[in-house]
């Protein structure tokens, strides 16, 4: 018997990031978007008591559904907290290493796990497209122990080199660079989770690396699509489907509004049973 | 100290002396009512050039109806620290008060894109983190920080932080200047008539924004007496001998929200976020700020009694909000 499967791109994103998420780690998640609902995610199946924080100082709420950012402001997003600290707080907490993983979505990130959020085409004065700015992702991506990233596959979002770098990944990828410009050693990128491959970085060149492939993807369907050429695993891994449960919950609980899941396409995945 | 790079953004010069100095010469000590109108506390204590900071957002706790009043007395060339803003920027940049910003980040694709891509403001780029440790530095009377962020970036490239080696360990380390604004505007939960002031809820940097500024305005949901103050002093988040003005603005944060009092009013941010994205913030501004005399005016004309009890009806969580 054959069976369907649909989900969106953001859907399946955000669930390989929440298999990533481990219990007994302390997380430094985007307040927002994908990363937050990856978390909340988490929380709802294999790691109940998991810990994280915000940039606001809001540390390791139970916030009784997803606040979007817009009404993230509301009492709900600080609900049933350990603790309502301050940024600084949270910046201090992570320089002394208590945060393990730093979760973040992606406008650009390059073959270095370098991300940019700043802006695109111009100088830096006369930007031709201003987009937000590093926001908290600069402290996140540099003093967490690990930094996962959330970029969909598409040529502009995987270039060779990201024009600017708002937060970093290994610079240029050369022995101790983030520690000569003064960042705590041994951090850095950790995973790259998109729409069709999942991806980790080199210990010694620091260069992204394709680990798994979606079901439905193939290695040329991605190099085609990334403004670089990543190392490849061997053997190369396969990425899990969402579950019935984790669909459920993010559609009925955690996003009924469809306000971040309901984005990009969707991908319709038979199998043979 | 050896210095190993540096970056090329404009900042303004950190100068501890300056700042006390104007500390011992403007800030009264003495204990006497600072209560005025919102009209009178920016017409004093805004000056067109300041360098304006102000704590969290136009989405939460953020001193909204003191930036409408900053809009409608048409103050100009400001310089904004802005970070884990939302359409704060865009409304003062659209109110023509602003030339300048310092980046943690802001809400992009409208009004503040256009006006940096078409050169009529410029940035320092930091990050959000970045901004409040440099108040952080201010807030102490030091001239600068080190830091463990920043560095390698092109961030660092475009702020005003160096990269230097460590005297103590020969290690490298990012310095970042302190920030000391000129004026701050902080929207609290409560205050006596003096400042003596309360803030609930997850931070972002309330103490540091208002410890590091010359001047300091607060807008308060509730004055409360000092009595009351006193009675619980652990409590007390700014001192009055920081506070030059107290503004009693309830939903003074509307359109945003202030957790556990009210919700954000939903239709009103969807009016904003339009008018931003369509470049049509000449007519919002006109409908919620020039065509009304002040906040209780415009929630009187605008927004109406019914929509603020339904405000209030929706922030069902107010566990840890008040005293």
């Amino acid at each position: 018997m054959s069976s369907e499967l649909n989900f969106t791109q953001t859907e399946f994103v955000v669930c390989t990031t929440a298999n990533l998420i481990e219990e007994n780690q302390a997380y430094w998640v985007a307040i927002g978007g994908p990363p937050l609902m990856a978390m909340l995610l988490a929380r709802r199946t294999h790691a109940p008591k998991v810990f994280y924080v915000v940039e606001d100082g809001t540390v390791s709420p139970q916030p009784p559904t997803y606040v979007p950012f817009i009404s993230g402001a509301s009492g709900a997003a600080g609900y049933r907290a350990l603790a309502w600290k301050d940024m600084n707080t949270m910046g201090f907490h992570c320089a002394l290493g208590y945060y393990d993983y730093g979760v973040l979505d992606c406008l650009q990130v390059d073959m270095y796990g370098n991300i940019n959020s700043s802006i695109i085409g111009g100088t830096y004065e006369r930007p031709g497209r201003r987009f937000g700015g590093p926001g908290g992702a600069n402290e996140i991506a540099s003093m967490c122990w690990h930094t996962i990233l959330m970029a969909e596959i598409e040529k502009r979002k995987y270039p060779k080199r990201v024009e600017f770098i708002s937060s970093p990944g290994y610079l240029d990828g050369s022995p101790r660079a983030r520690e000569r410009a003064g960042l705590p050693a041994n951090t850095g990128p950790y995973r790259v989770v998109s729409d069709k491959a999942l991806f980790g970085f080199d210990e010694e060149m620091h260069r992204m690396k394709l680990l798994a492939l979606a079901p439905w993807a193939t290695v040329d369907e991605v190099l085609s699509n990334m403004g670089f050429e990543p190392l490849i695993a061997k053997p190369l891994g396969t990425m899990a489907l969402p579950t019935d449960e984790q669909l459920t919950l993010l559609r009925s609980e955690i996003d009924p509004g469809g306000l971040v899941i309901a984005q990009g396409k969707w991908i319709t995945y038979k199998s043979e049973s | 100290m050896e210095e190993l790079a540096s970056g090329k953004g404009v900042f303004r010069m950190p100068d501890p002396d300056g700042h006390r100095e104007y500390i011992r010469t403007h800030k009264s000590r003495e204990m006497k009512s600072k209560v005025m109108t919102e009209k009178e506390a920016i017409e004093k204590f805004v000056s067109d050039g300041d360098y304006l900071g102000y704590d969290l957002n136009i989405s939460k706790r953020g001193p909204t109806a003191l930036f409408r009043e900053v809009v409608r007395q048409r103050k100009k060339n400001l310089w904004l620290a802005v970070r884990f803003s939302g359409l704060d920027p865009a409304l003062l940049i659209a109110g023509g008060c602003v030339s300048r910003i310092d980046i943690g980040w802001f809400m992009h694709g409208g009004t503040a894109s256009r006006a940096i891509e078409q050169g009529i403001v410029k940035t320092t780029e930091w990050s959000n983190s970045a901004v409040v440790y440099r108040q952080l530095a201010g807030a102490m009377g030091l001239p600068f920080l080190p830091m463990r962020y920043l560095g390698g970036t092109d961030v660092f490239e475009n702020s005003g932080a160096k990269l230097v080696k460590d005297p103590f360990t020969g290690q490298e380390i990012v310095l970042v200047p302190a920030l000391n604004l000129d004026v701050a505007l902080v929207h609290v939960y409560q205050c006596d008539e003096y400042g003596n002031a309360r803030i609930f809820g997850a931070g972002l940097s309330p103490v540091e924004t208002a410890t590091c500024a010359k001047k300091l305005i607060l807008s308060t949901e509730e004055i409360i007496s000092n009595e009351e103050i006193r009675r619980n002093p652990q409590i007390t988040t700014i001192p009055y001998y920081m506070v030059d003005a107290v503004v009693h603005l309830p939903f003074g944060c509307y359109p945003g929200a202030m957790p556990g009092l009210y919700g954000g009013d939903r239709e009103h941010t969807m009016e904003l976020m339009l008018a931003d994205r369509m470049d049509k913030m000449d007519e919002y501004l006109q409908k919620w700020v020039y065509s009304v005399e002040s906040h209780a005016d415009m929630l009187e004309k605008r927004v109406g009694a019914k929509k603020l009890v339904d405000l209030m009806k929706v922030e069902t969580i107010k566990e840890g909000y008040h005293a």
